[in-house]
């Protein structure tokens, strides 16, 4: 079976790296292949570079309420180009209230800080594999 | 961490004596103001250090309001951060600024921000630290002075430089190094001849080192920063007694108290020595090096956001025994937001509270001469010495900077941080031991959750702006900035004849990447206003 591929990112100006870096590297620990886009990304560069590397999952880690607008573009931007890859939110910067807004919305999941790692890489590969098959 | 190690993996025995602690103690240590500085800076004063507490959000008549409220409470200095873009260079009206203008700091982008910022302020009484882009910030508060009638040169407070690690971590402003180099050192000599009580040169090791880097690391890469700065002015012919005395260095304090003491007990021999030793330096206020204190947003939680206000005051109580000239606690709220003004009370009366009610300030750095401090001064000095050789021996920091090994660098930190605090090697209250069900983790949640909406109608303020401009001085300044990028003339003054004529900074900063031959929008998104020069 091919290796799971996910896009890490970081949207808008928000230059807080660290939570996409350290999700990455746990991610890549585990086997899957990171397309890790770092800073300064919108929603079209984020959609262009899933296309082209054909990843599996989006991740987006957030730092700044910057994800609260740029999120429901990207959602729109992927179903505009009938891309069907689920979007995974993290960031100890969003919070339950946001992170029910946003699962409404139609992301797949949303991590805080305090999220165990398990979960987050059983997320990611059960988004995968649903992916796969859809 | 391993048992009974400091968090940069310094062993520690349980019970320290007379064999541990060695040395002269006038070569080692000195009186409190006296070479090397171990001790301090200045004789004994009383004083305390300044207090502050990081300010600036929305546009800059809020921001106003902000210090104003803040000098109410008893602060003694300002400290402003500008929003992400405007850390960036960019304005707010570029398409990639339009979502977090204001949020994270001030939105500053023009001279008139600046007189609306700093309305009612007195310049001449208030020391003004300043995170913004250090040429800018230093043509406004210049042309500000004059225009109050204040000479520049009783100015106080400091700027920032920070050439070397500003791409890789927190504010990138997307310009070959040489040309940040180069504002750096332009800036240093401007403020050395016009601002001499400014500090034009503040080693800014905090924000890098929230990249999860521990002490030892932190202060060498301030040491390299440093190192090569001082070497680029001395290229340009400077003495180094014309602009050493008014370099200072913002430091990080994170939960490990005895070796943060110690970190600041040994930057202050080292630059010292360093300064004496290496650079020459013959005036005493070029060795002693003034170290503020912003207190480690990175230590704190989004969990149970009060326990944040105790490490505050923990850090607080480390830097006061320390010694520090200034410092900011970051506040409950850091995880969420710059501080709220409830965020701010609370930070400002931690540190009032140590400093007033518990004899703190009696004795100056009442650790000199313990056994156990001075080997780990000791200790944490040798390893950053060691650091900075072996970063300094894999050839010249400038070709690091431009080959990528410190971005390679910080990412091995990130991700080392994130793994230790995830797998409970580095321990956090509320968020990997003793946690809550987010149904009980109410006590100031409300408060700290609390949104900063984005300023859209500064975007279509700043856009309206460009036009009501007369655009003949406007542009001919800016043709002018041009010309003088491509000569070895300091950029400052015509700088601040581009200022005057309305330029914003986003365009300013546009034209010195477009003189350098590089994109004037780095987002591709913005045309040069004096089009192609190539």
């Amino acid at each position: 079976m091919n290796p799971i591929r996910v896009l890490v990112g970081v949207l808008g100006m928000d230059q807080h790296e660290l939570g996409a870096v350290g999700i990455a590297r746990m991610l890549r620990d585990q086997g899957m292949e990171v397309i890790y886009t770092g800073c300064f990304n919108t929603p079209e560069t984020i959609v262009q570079a899933a296309m082209q590397e054909d990843v599996d999952v989006i991740g987006i880690s957030s730092h700044s309420w910057e994800y609260l607008y740029y999120t429901p573009e990207l959602l729109e931007l992927l179903k505009q180009n009938d891309l069907d890859v689920p979007v995974v939110l993290g960031g100890s910067v969003i919070t339950e209230e946001d992170a029910g807004k946003m699962l409404d919305k139609g992301v797949a999941a949303v991590f805080g800080s305090g999220s165990a790692m398990t979960d987050m890489i059983d997320t990611v590969r059960n988004l995968a594999a649903g992916a796969a098959t859809s | 961490m391993k048992e009974n190690a400091t968090r940069s993996g310094i062993n520690l025995s349980p019970v320290y004596g007379p064999s541990d602690a060695n040395g002269d103690y006038s070569r080692r240590f000195g009186n409190p103001g006296e070479y090397p500085f171990t001790r301090g800076t200045r004789a004994y004063s009383g004083r305390g250090w300044i207090q502050r507490e990081l300010s600036g959000e929305g546009d800059p008549k809020r921001s106003n309001e902000q210090f104003k409220y803040l000098m109410t409470l008893g602060q003694t200095g300002l400290d402003v951060i500008g929003d992400s873009p405007t850390m960036s260079l960019m304005d707010p009206d570029h398409p990639l600024a339009r979502y977090t203008v204001g949020t994270q700091g001030v939105s500053l982008c023009r001279h008139d921000d600046y007189r609306q910022l700093l309305d009612g302020i007195p310049l001449d009484q208030m020391s003004i630290s300043s995170s913004g882009p250090s040429m800018f910030t230093v043509a406004s508060l210049y042309l500000l002075a004059n225009e109050r009638g204040v000479s520049p040169g009783v100015l106080r407070g400091s700027v920032i430089e920070w050439p070397f690690y500003s791409e890789h971590c927190s504010y990138a402003y997307k310009m070959p190094f040489d040309l940040h180099l180069r504002m750096s050192c332009d800036v240093i000599e401007f403020c050395s001849k016009e601002m001499p009580k400014f500090h034009g040169f503040l080693e800014d090791t905090y924000f890098f080192s929230e990249a999860g880097l521990n002490a030892v690391e932190e202060a060498a890469l301030g040491f390299v920063e440093i190192r090569h700065i001082v070497r680029a002015l001395l290229a340009r012919g400077l003495d180094i007694d014309s602009f050493a005395p008014r370099i200072a260095i913002l430091t990080n304090c994170s939960m490990d108290f005895y070796e943060e003491i110690a970190k600041i007990r040994a930057m202050r021999r080292i630059f010292a020595r360093m300064m004496k030793e290496e650079f020459g330096a013959k005036d005493p206020r070029s060795q002693a090096v003034n170290i503020a204190v912003h207190t480690s947003g990175l230590s704190l939680t989004t969990e149970q956001p009060a326990n944040n206000i105790v490490r505050g005051a923990v850090q607080t109580v480390a830097l006061g025994l320390a010694g520090v000239t200034a410092l900011e606690i970051s506040t409950f709220d850091e995880g969420y937001r710059t501080p709220s003004k409830e965020a701010h009370l609370v930070g400002l009366r931690t540190q009032q509270v140590i400093d007033l009610e518990t004899n703190i300030n009696s004795v100056q750095d009442p650790f000199g001469g313990s056994w156990f401090m001075e080997s780990l001064t000791d200790e944490v000095e040798a390893r950053i010495l060691d650091m900075v050789n072996d970063i300094e021996s894999l050839g010249d920091p400038a070709e690091l900077v431009s080959s990528g090994y410190f971005k390679q660098f910080f990412h091995g930190t990130m991700g080392r941080y994130h793994r230790q605090v995830h797998d409970g090697e580095v321990l956090k209250v509320g968020m990997n031991v003793h946690q809550m069900p987010a149904e009980q983790d109410t006590l100031l949640r409300d408060i700290s959750e609390e949104k900063i909406e984005p300023l859209f109608d500064r975007v279509e303020e700043i856009s309206a702006y460009r036009d009501k401009r007369d655009q003949k001085p406007l542009l001919d300044s800016l043709q002018r900035l041009h010309d003088v990028v491509q000569t070895d003339e300091n950029m400052l003054e015509a700088v601040l004849e581009c200022t005057l004529a309305g330029a914003t900074m986003g365009e300013i900063a546009g034209i010195l990447r477009q003189a350098w031959g590089t994109p004037y929008d780095p987002y591709g998104h913005l045309e040069s206003p004096i089009g192609s020069t190539q």
